[in-house]
């Protein structure tokens, strides 16, 4: 029988961390297709809310979970570089809608960080949250580095960027039915604009189309967010 | 596979290296995606086992996001202290930019279709006459 010692040990052991964090995923997938892909019970969503949970019943702390879990967050950056395989099977198509594709991002990204920072300020948020939450439309990695740069909270950035591809990936597909958008491209480069990775994840689900399209809305806000909006904050 | 897995890794290494040298303004994955990309475009061709990888790694996107999301608790005071702001600023901001960028899209997309509408309407006109 191993002593409390051992047991007070085994958050460090990164196997549960990573086997907590897949078990509960895994519980959301099944949830999410049990439902008929209920889009409110997104499985990133309903995956954080489970971990969230077992952290708070069990009284491990963020950092002792992240160090676990570190490593599936490791694959996040492999992962955006091989969105370029989607990319790369939908060259032609992408190659015809320069356009299309243009008039996304110059419409999507300053709406992005405008109607965010502008509801927030409206509402009497603290300085320090509206920089945090200016790059919120913005991919995790990129984000966290403008929020930085700007003089936001890192780490209070990247959980509103998650919360923010929550919210693309819920009510994109909404929209789209609403409006009856029959071009996945125009859902794609929509979702992926408002909700990066996580809108996505889901628009790869759509279709092909949809989710190559998600990737590139996703990579061009990202670099051209990335560069201009610390630019701007230069210059005000 | 492994040729696949170290393909991305380089790309990805690369990219980070670009970043920290101040070459390139964007973080090290994006800059990967782009050379990964250029890469492909300069072959010309999907290696097999390359697309397998993205495949099996693009259905596990959603799972790579829950470690970062759970990071709500470290910052359960800051957000209930700005509870309103912040959620309507997640959720107005995500659906105004959805609705704004949806309906540019379609409607450049009208414009488009009756121009191109018009068009044969001339030429069959044209061809009548």
């Amino acid at each position: 029988m191993p002593d409390a010692h051992a047991w007070a040990r085994l958050p460090e052991q990164p196997a549960l961390e990573v086997g907590v964090t897949v078990l509960a995923f895994l519980c959301a997938v099944r949830l999410a297709r049990w439902s008929g892909n209920n889009p409110f019970l997104n499985p990133t969503l309903v995956a954080i809310v489970i971990v969230v949970a077992l952290i708070n019943a069990t009284g491990v702390s963020y950092a002792t979970y992240l160090r676990g879990a570190g490593f599936i967050q490791f694959l996040l950056a492999p992962t955006v570089v091989l969105l370029a395989v989607p990319l790369y099977r939908q060259t032609s198509l992408i190659r015809a809608s320069g356009g299309l594709i243009a008039a996304a991002l110059l419409v999507g990204m300053p709406t992005g960080v405008l109607s965010a920072v502008g509801i927030a300020w409206a509402l009497g948020a603290s300085q320090s949250t509206l920089l945090s939450i200016a790059p919120k439309g913005v991919t995790t990695g990129i984000a966290i580095g403008i929020s930085e740069a700007i003089g936001g909270v890192p780490a209070l950035t990247a959980v509103l960027v998650i919360s923010t591809g929550i919210v693309g990936a819920i009510a994109g597909p909404a929209i789209q039915r609403w409006l009856h958008v029959e071009d996945d491209r125009v859902t794609g480069l929509a979702i992926g604009i408002a909700g990066h990775g996580v809108g996505t994840a889901r628009a790869l689900q759509i279709s092909e189309v949809a989710g190559a399209f998600a990737g590139l809305g996703m990579s061009l806000n990202g670099v051209l967010t990335g560069v201009l909006l610390p630019l701007a904050m230069r210059v005000f | 596979m492994l040729e696949a897995v170290a393909r991305v890794l380089v790309w990805l290494g690369l990219g980070e290296i670009l970043m920290r040298l101040g070459l390139v303004p964007v973080p090290g994955p994006v800059s990967g995606l782009v050379l990964l990309y250029l890469d492909l475009l300069r072959r010309g061709h999907l290696p097999e086992d390359l697309g397998r990888l993205a495949d099996r790694m693009l259905a596990l996107f959603g799972l790579l996001f829950v470690p970062a999301g759970v990071g709500v608790i470290a910052h359960a005071d800051v957000l209930r202290a700005e509870l309103v702001p912040v959620l309507a600023a997640v959720i107005g901001g995500t659906v105004v930019t959805l609705l704004a960028t949806v309906a540019t899209l379609a409607l450049s997309h009208r414009w488009v279709r009756r121009g191109r509408t018009d068009g044969d309407r001339i030429e069959e006109a044209d061809a009548r006459a």
